[in-house]
């Protein structure tokens, strides 16, 4: 069984946000929800480097685990999603969230947030795939039609990759390998806990 | 701990069929290359599980019986690199974009720009019908009316000031038909005030390259940077303004290249350099010839290479004798250590290419900076080898492209001139007379080139950038009958030219403004006008078809992806309607198919492949071109050569020049001047372009000659004569001899001289050296000149700019003048501009669009936060940036350590604001773009280059003050 | 950055001393926090720099480095935040189980002292009454009870409702209770908020405590051996629950607060921080009027009708509030008779 994850090379991204906007295209994500982001870390200054993020899809998701109504389900292929009929939009899974990945429409007085939106490594929800419902509530159902998620797809530098962690791990393994880096899988110790984050 | 695997699937080869994974709408090669990593780690990932699979199958299913979607091809139009994209499209509206993984150039990959395509299938801040001001209010009116009332103001106009009172500014948008038509539209009304963007981009590189060894262009690609062992980077920030080159950069780098960067700023570019080092700005030539000094100290350079190939090199030799690494340091900023050392690295690991952009040539001597560039390349022998060039990447989309075509107030198509012979020339491949071309100009003479009379046909027009002084200044001081009363802005953004003040003025005062385009732009809302304004809604790329030269030479084929939206029209239909109107349809379509009002883009391009001998953009057919693009999988990702398939052998988009005719099927020029194939296999010298000799000293290549040359030694250009001396005459038909007869590779429209050349393996141009001494400019040899406006007022008098001059671009032209006042003094700080990854020029088109613009809200200036301190500045505050010509701008202040002290960076993509205040109630409804900002040109000066007029926005003066 | 700091150290003040209150959730909270991140950072460090020489780097960006990013939101240039973890650990961990531990213990010890003790009656009644509570009085009590009990339902609905009730009513029926708790929670602290003030000014002058209070404690209210103790108007026990519900209470709202407002974009540190206090506040409060609750009910004859009627038998005044009872017969001028039969203690 595939499990899928992300993996942002940091040598090679270049903060050039295409992924951001190709999640936006692809799943018509209005203003103001950001499933994925850019972070420059020492910027304008020697060292510094850009990372691509967005829902990692732990392993033991932390957003899951807090969620009051329990609308997060992971798929077999290790996808975290959620449900967004039962979410209540509490914003526990963003209190939650190492990566910052859970986005809500809106951050009004009484709580008021709308229901939780975030990354589906284009895998849609619980709705029928391909439908007009899940299109609507989640964006395209990339996974389904057999490809992988548009912003990796997309990405300028193939920073991003997606797709099996093995896979993803081997490619990266080998890139570090060829330039003499080390893999750094930034972000996988945290979001990979069941011990499938060192390459 | 080591990762194990859970479960193992077979990994399919990539030649294995995609095992029904794929939607059959989606029509792609296989599943596993959807991770496109071939180029990266050298690794396929197929990423799936059985159970996706299986969905997958069911997915396909659905599609197929739906049988709506249909995918265009079509590429990118936000810059030069020519990104593909596949168009999803059912019942007529643009649904999806996927990743185009079989285009070479870019896999797949897209920056924020080329992710976001799609939106332009909405389009909701477009101009969605013509638009006159009538009263300071914009009315909706017809196409019919609109172009009725333009073309009867015009011809009145044309009768009391002769046709050069209209300047007609086109685009870098346009595709290359629309190009090539557009100059041939301004041609027939009878001018050469036309000129685009290129302007204001890279005509100085242009100009200088060629006029070092023949063609303008890049001289290899962007996929050939992975051959490169080093990369210097000057003046250039490709991360933000090409990012999809990283792709290849990056490959480079992995493969073991050095990267340099050099710039003012520490840029995302230099945070993936493996050396940064900061120039102050406007002094990239001093650090060039401060890298030769410890080149030639070091004996570095490549001897044979500059004995063979090269005119010249002994005074640049000279000239660098005067920079050593004390003065160097002195002017530029980087000490000895750096400069010694991006030296030797580019020594020391051959090929190395060298990019710039911008930086290098928005200068007053922009053209000395790019021809230093070159001297360092040529003293390094890395031109004419793979891995090796000038890759000096362009900007927009079709820049290259629209360049190529004459889009400039100083030629005809292809580079011809404006000569006499140039006229001629197209008025053959026009099939129309000469004499009724030229009755079409004013035949009045304003200009003297040698004590002759020279007449209106035949002189450059007003550029891009010094429009506003063709309405602005004393008709008795400009070379033409009269002020420019018309003005086209035909897929222009105002904001990205200097004096913003001073442009509000010329936009008021002209008496006809006319903007084409598909977004109302700054223009709409800029001047304080009330009347005689129009608004033309364009349809944009993705609404019409044609080719587009990427900045490689490449010419890619894009398909229309949507029918036009709202009552907009493309291009060339509008240009077919004016012309009706102005009564020269029939003269600019006359072996041109027409429906409709539409000129048959094929058709064009076949006219273009008549003419265009020079740069060799006679091989590109239509037909060629659909080829490619139905088979860009089948071309290697390094190479771009095609291996196999109904292409096999060619270069991927035919990359200029591709000699002869589409039937002699040249397979088009990957790497200019490599001597290393034979001409009919991509193969180059340098041309001879600048005569035999000059002061006895021979300008051909001397024991160096492309492979199995026909003959062994440098020569000259081909010429019927030539053929005729050397015996190769009867290689050509009865046919082909007679159009060659008394005409040369440029003007023999059979293509018989060519062909005859590169048969004997020898450049239709000529085998020349490449020259370091272009003795036609005001600084032969590449020198530094301070900026107007500098803040080193001492060196000014060792490095003093050029005299004011009377007639430039029939326009006076300062320099010393203003050069003598002192303003750094109440202007301290250096004002730099350049570009943001998610917008694009003016930003009009990326600002419309809200998946680009909630990324960048705000127009902002880079402060270091030492300035800012000595200022009373926070981050994220609103400040004052003020220019000594008394512009200012309000934005936001961004403390960062990006750029130096002393020196405030601001990107130029902004508009809608001017001067402290938002303009949002000038638009007309509904056409506000999402964000808007003050332009950075409001504060930049005077200044421009001594060859090409072309603005400087890379070095000038300001203060800020906390707002 | 220093704004939130300030934010922070703030918050800590405020809840300092409350801390003491509801010592075993807070002290595992604290206890669990300040551990397991020393020891973690610790082994971390040790083994990174040992590997990977951008080690240091990469550590400070799991522990919420600040950055650029073009995306504008909350904290969307903090690349990794680390609070997120801790939050999740003692929300699911000390502070739901404790809670849960604690309000059963609560539940089982009334229980055993209704099983052991039986309700306590009156002896008698005079059928005079005194009046004890006046209307207003009574409106902000209920006003608190309703407004508190609807919190307290949905609170335990959201932080328990997955383990109880879900199983029981399924996902989706449990997901519709919850969109309605949610809101429903949200819309009615504000009425806490202003009962509960209301409360605390009003009645602040009957819990100051007094010398025989202490005496009240040694003999836990008298509950176990059925013993009258003095007590004025309230009474020791009393005092102790309005206190608890003042500070507590304070907690509760603060918390709610940050919590019911992420217009101000909060840090998530904030909204963790108040969300563990919310919990261990909230539950402290339902445990506290659970005793409340049973005490004023089935607990004792006669208590409940104080807050219905606002009138007490002058009994059960006797009994219950002595010293209140002789001060209000004082200040009547007229003691009135013992009733026969009545063994009247201490």
């Amino acid at each position: 069984m595939a499990r899928m994850k992300f993996l942002c090379d940091a040598e090679r991204c270049i903060e050039c946000n295409g992924c951001v906007t190709a999640c936006k295209n692809e799943n018509e994500v209005p203003w103001g929800i950001n499933r994925r982001r850019v972070v420059t870390l020492g910027d304008g200054e020697p060292g510094e480097r850009s990372i691509s993020v967005a829902c990692m899809h732990c392993s033991d998701a932390p957003c899951a685990a807090v969620c009051p109504v329990d609308c997060f389900y992971t798929t077999d292929d290790g996808i975290v999603l959620h449900d967004k009929d039962i979410c209540i939009g509490c914003g526990y899974c963003f209190y939650a969230c190492p990566f910052g990945a859970p986005q809500f429409p809106q951050q009004d007085a009484f709580a008021t947030r709308g229901k939780m939106d975030k990354c589906t490594f284009c895998a849609g929800g619980p709705e029928e795939d391909g439908s007009q419902a899940e299109l609507e509530k989640y964006g395209h159902n990339r996974v389904s039609e057999g490809k992988l998620p548009l912003c990796a797809e997309m990405c300028a530098t193939k920073a991003l990759l997606a797709g099996d962690g093995d896979e993803v791990a081997d490619i990266f393994r080998e890139r570090s390998m060829r330039r003499n880096t080390r893999p750094d899988t930034w972000g996988w110790d945290v979001a990979y806990k069941d011990g499938s984050h060192e390459i | 701990m080591k990762l194990t695997k859970t479960s193992k699937h077979p990994r399919p080869t990539p030649d294995a069929p995609p095992e029904g994974t794929l939607g059959k709408a989606i029509n792609r090669r296989a599943f596993m290359q959807r991770t496109g990593l071939t180029l990266g780690g050298g690794a396929i990932a197929t990423g799936l599980a059985h159970t996706m699979v299986r969905r997958a199958r069911a997915d396909q299913k659905a599609t197929a019986e739906s049988g709506e979607t249909v995918t265009k091809r079509t590429i990118c139009s936000h810059c030069s690199v020519g990104c593909g994209a596949l168009a999803e499209v059912r019942n007529g509206v643009w649904t999806r974009q996927q990743p185009d993984f079989d285009s070479p150039l870019n896999s797949g990959a897209h920056c924020a720009k080329g992710a976001a395509l799609r939106e332009h299938g909405h389009g909701e801040r477009r101009l969605k019908y013509p638009m006159k001001l009538v009263g300071g209010q914009w009315q909706r009116v017809s196409w019919d009316a609109a172009i009725e009332d333009i073309g009867d103001q015009l011809l009145k106009m044309r009768k009391e000031s002769g046709p050069d009172c209209a300047m007609w500014m086109g685009s870098a948008k346009f595709n290359n038909e629309q190009a090539y038509l557009f100059r041939k539209f301004a041609a027939m009304w009878g001018t050469n005030n036309v000129d685009h963007q290129a302007r204001i981009c890279h005509s100085t590189t242009v100009a200088g390259v060629a006029n070092t060894w023949g063609y303008g262009a890049m001289t290899n690609s962007y996929n050939d940077m992975h051959n490169c062992k080093a990369m210097l980077f000057i003046g250039s920030n490709p991360t933000e303004a090409h990012p999809v080159s990283l792709l290849h950069i990056l490959k480079g780098k992995e493969n073991g290249a050095k990267m340099i960067v050099v710039d003012p700023r520490f840029t995302r570019t230099a945070a993936h350099a493996d050396q940064f080092v900061r120039i102050r700005p406007g002094s990239d030539t001093p650090f060039i010839y401060g890298m030769l000094w410890h080149i030639f100290e070091n004996g570095w350079e490549d001897k044979e290479y500059i004995r063979t190939r090269v005119y010249g090199m002994d005074k640049i030799r000279e000239e660098a004798a005067n920079w050593p690494p004390a003065v160097v340091e002195d002017v530029t900023g980087a000490p000895e250590a750096q400069v010694k050392l991006a030296a030797q690295t580019m020594a020391e690991n051959r090929p190395g290419t060298i990019v710039w952009c911008m930086g290098g040539t928005q200068h007053t001597i922009g053209n000395n900076n790019t021809r230093i560039y070159c001297a360092l390349q040529l003293a390094l022998g890395n031109i004419g080898v793979s891995g090796g060039g000038a890759n000096i990447f362009r900007g927009h989309d079709n820049v290259q492209g629209a360049t190529d075509l004459g889009v400039l107030a100083n030629t005809l198509p292809c580079y011809y001139g404006l000569s006499e012979g140039a006229w001629r020339h197209w008025s053959e491949v026009w099939d129309l007379d000469f004499e009724w071309v030229k009755s079409r100009f004013d035949p009045e003479s304003y200009e003297e080139v040698g004590g002759a009379p020279v007449s209106a046909m035949n002189t450059f027009g007003i550029p891009v950038s010094r429009w506003i002084d063709g309405v602005l200044e004393d008709k008795e001081n400009i070379a033409q009958k009269d002020n420019i009363r018309a003005m086209f802005l035909w897929g222009h953004a105002p904001n990205s030219q200097t004096r913003q003040p001073e442009m509000k003025k010329a936009m008021e005062i002209v008496d006809l403004l006319v903007v084409v385009d598909p977004y109302p732009t700054h223009s709409a809302v800029l001047p304080d006008r009330k009347d005689n304004m129009y608004l033309l809604p364009a349809s944009t790329q993705f609404e019409t078809y044609g080719s587009l030269t990427a900045s490689n030479r490449s010419l890619q084929w894009r398909e229309k992806v949507i029918e036009p939206l709202f009552e907009s029209l493309p291009d060339h239909v509008i240009l077919y309607k004016f012309a009706k109107k102005l009564g020269f349809a029939e003269q600019l379509t006359k072996n041109i198919e027409v429906n409709e009002d539409e000129p048959l883009i094929e058709d064009i391009l076949r006219e273009i492949n008549r003419g265009s001998w020079t740069i060799g953009y006679t091989g590109q057919s239509p037909e060629r071109l659909k080829l490619h693009a139905q088979n860009r999988h089948t071309f290697n990702i390094t190479t771009l050569k095609a291996e196999g398939g109904p292409c096999d052998g060619d270069y991927y988009g035919l990359p200029w020049p591709c000699w002869g005719t589409p039937e002699m099927k040249h397979p088009g020029t990957p790497v200019l001047y490599d001597t290393s194939k034979t001409v009919a296999e991509g193969g180059l010298t340098f041309r001879a372009r600048f005569g035999v000799e000059h002061e006895g000293v021979n300008l051909l290549a001397e024991g160096s000659w492309g492979k199995d040359s026909g003959i062994k030694d440098g020569y000259p250009e081909f010429t019927a004569d030539l053929l005729k001396q050397l015996g190769w005459w009867d290689d050509l038909t009865a046919e082909e001899k007679k159009a060659a007869e008394g005409k040369n590779w440029k003007t023999d429209l059979s293509g018989g001289i060519q062909r005859v050349a590169i048969k004997h393996n020898c450049s239709p141009f000529g085998n020349a050296k490449a020259r370091c001494n272009v003795w036609t400019f005001p600084d032969p040899i590449p020198v530094h000149r301070e900026p107007l406006y500098t803040t080193r007022r001492d060196l000014v008098e060792k490095y003093p700019t050029y005299e004011d001059r009377k007639s430039f671009w029939r326009l006076p032209t300062r320099y010393a003048s203003i050069q003598a006042t002192d303003y750094s003094e109440k202007y301290p700080l250096i004002h730099t501009s350049g570009r943001l990854v998610e917008y694009e020029g003016g930003g009009e088109e990326t600002r419309s669009n809200p998946w680009l613009a909630e990324l960048q809200q705000n127009m902002f200036a880079e402060i270091n936060p030492a300035d800012a301190n000595d200022h009373g500045i926070r981050d994220g505050s609103d400040i004052w940036v003020e220019g000594p010509e008394g512009g200012r701008i309000k934005v936001k202040a961004m403390v960062t350590r990006r750029v130096a002290r002393g020196v405030v960076f601001t990107p130029f993509h902004f508009g809608g604001w001017y001067e402290g205040k938002d303009l949002i109630d000038k638009y007309p409804q509904g056409t506000e773009p999402y964000v808007r900002g003050e332009a950075a040109n409001t504060v930049f000066t005077y200044g421009y280059d001594s060859v090409t007029a072309m603005q400087e926005t890379k070095c000038s003066l300001c203060r800020i003050i906390p707002a | 950055m220093k704004s939130e700091r300030r934010r922070r150290s703030w918050l800590a003040l405020v809840l300092g001393g409350w801390i003491v209150v509801t010592a075993p959730i807070a002290l595992s909270v604290t206890l669990t926090e300040s551990s397991a991140g020393a020891e973690a950072s610790d082994q971390e460090k040790a083994r990174e720099a040992s590997q990977n020489p951008r080690a240091e780097y990469w550590r400070e960006v799991r522990h919420g480095a600040q950055g650029y990013s073009a995306v504008t939101g909350p904290e969307a240039n903090v690349l990794i935040q680390d609070g997120g973890e801790t939050w999740q650990e003692l929300r699911n961990g000390p502070a739901s189980t404790i809670g849960a531990w604690l309000m059963a213990g609560v539940v089982l010890a009334l229980g055993l002292l209704q099983i052991f003790k039986g309700t306590w009656k009156l002896d008698h009644r005079t059928g005079r009454t005194i009046k004890r509570w006046s209307a207003f009085d009574r409106f902000i009590h209920w006003g608190l009870t309703v407004s508190f009990l609807l919190l307290a339902l949905t609170g335990l609905g959201l932080l328990f409702g997955r383990y109880v009730l879900m199983p029981l009513v399924g996902k989706e029926a449990f997901g519709a209770v919850a969109a309605v708790s949610k809101p429903v929670h949200d819309y009615a602290s504000p009425f806490f908020i202003a009962f509960l003030l209301l409360t605390v000014v009003a009645w602040m002058k009957y819990n100051f405590f007094t010398s025989y209070d202490l005496e009240w404690f040694k003999k836990v209210g008298g509950y176990l051996t059925r013993e009258h103790v003095p007590a004025g108007f309230n009474n020791a026990g009393e005092k102790v629950w309005y206190w608890f519900l003042s500070v507590a209470g304070l907690v509760v709202v603060a918390s709610g607060l940050f919590l019911l407002t992420p217009n101000f974009e909060w840090s998530r540190s904030t909204m963790q921080l108040s969300s563990l206090f919310h919990i261990a506040s909230a539950i402290g409060l339902i445990c506290f009027s659970l005793v409340h609750m049973y005490l004023a009910t089935i607990g004792n004859e006669g208590t409940l009708e104080a807050m219905v009627g606002g009138e007490v038998d002058e009994r059960w005044a006797e009994l219950h509030h002595d010293v209140w009872y002789d001060e209000i017969m004082a200040s009547r001028g007229t003691k009135a008779e013992p009733d026969a039969g009545s063994a009247r203690v201490s």
